[in-house]
């Protein structure tokens, strides 16, 4: 069944879990000394309980559910606008969700407007915001 | 021989501008993105993906936040919002750089804030991705209330 046919306004899509380990974070962002990302005692030092994600990566996230959704054809008009309301540090576990707020024409193919956000693993909002991409 | 002055509220320009050293996008960028934000999806991860193989479409969004870093020395800071415009499919192979402008600046509950748009385009000049993102500046001496 095409996408377009597929997506109704008030669907959920299918959430998304994410393990934010040291690891990764050390990846996503590279070790440097001096960095609340991957220096333990400069996170500590600037306020922080431990080292903190990027909030970048919480855009990945959302990405993934658009790509998830809509394959290749989002990274060719897609759209994606984000909040980084909370800190999220190494150790925390994020489920990323995406609601559908609205579908509309444009040209032969249809938008599919999403809203999309993270929680932490105690329920709490880190991130929020809209993404939107066209069918395929 | 550049002088990299500190970054400070004070010292940063509303109009001022920054661009990034050139990069090669490789499979192994990718692969390591893919490790890093968990997402092993075929199409970012088979060359032979019907299309042709892509980056994830935020793979070079670091490029685009790190253009502060070629002018000053950033203490410290956080990300506050980030929104992409996709325009086209960044490719392994692809010479890609970031340009910003810096097209705002404000204090709001005390705290320091600037907003930069810029793009990201490959060797040809197409742009790739869209868009503007507000950081929070993290003055030197002093500590970010962590929740």
């Amino acid at each position: 069944m095409p996408v377009a046919d597929a997506v109704a306004v008030g669907q959920e899509l299918p959430s998304l879990q994410k393990d934010l380990s040291q690891r990764r974070i050390d990846v996503y962002s590279g070790v440097r000394p001096r960095s609340i990302h991957t220096d333990e005692a400069w996170a500590h030092a600037k306020g922080f309980r431990t080292t903190l994600a990027q909030g970048m990566m919480s855009t990945a996230y959302a990405s993934e559910l658009m790509t998830r959704l809509l394959g290749a054809s989002f990274l060719a008009g897609g759209t994606l606008s984000m909040a980084f309301v909370r800190p999220v540090y190494a150790g925390d576990r994020l489920t990323v969700h995406g609601l559908v707020k609205e579908t509309r024409r444009e040209g032969a193919r249809t938008r599919v407007v999403v809203e999309v956000w993270c929680e932490n693993q105690h329920g709490e909002k880190t991130a929020a915001g809209t993404a939107s991409g066209l069918t395929p | 021989m550049t002088d990299f002055p500190k970054l400070t509220y004070e010292a940063l320009t509303v109009g001022e501008e920054f661009v990034s050293d050139t990069h090669l996008v490789t499979p192994e960028d990718i692969e390591a993105y893919a490790f890093a934000v968990d997402d092993h999806q075929d199409l970012f991860t088979d060359p032979s993906a019907a299309g042709g193989q892509v980056a994830h479409p935020t793979l070079m969004a670091n490029q685009a936040l790190h253009l502060r870093h070629t002018k000053y020395i950033v203490h410290a800071g956080l990300h506050a919002k980030m929104e992409f415009n996709f325009v086209e499919p960044v490719r392994p192979g692809m010479r890609v750089r970031s340009r910003g402008r810096v097209i705002d600046k404000y204090e709001k509950r005390g705290r320091q804030y600037m907003v930069t748009e810029y793009v990201t385009e490959n060797e040809r000049g197409t742009a790739l991705v869209r868009g503007q993102f507000t950081q929070m500046l993290i003055p030197e001496g002093t500590r970010h209330a962590g929740r």
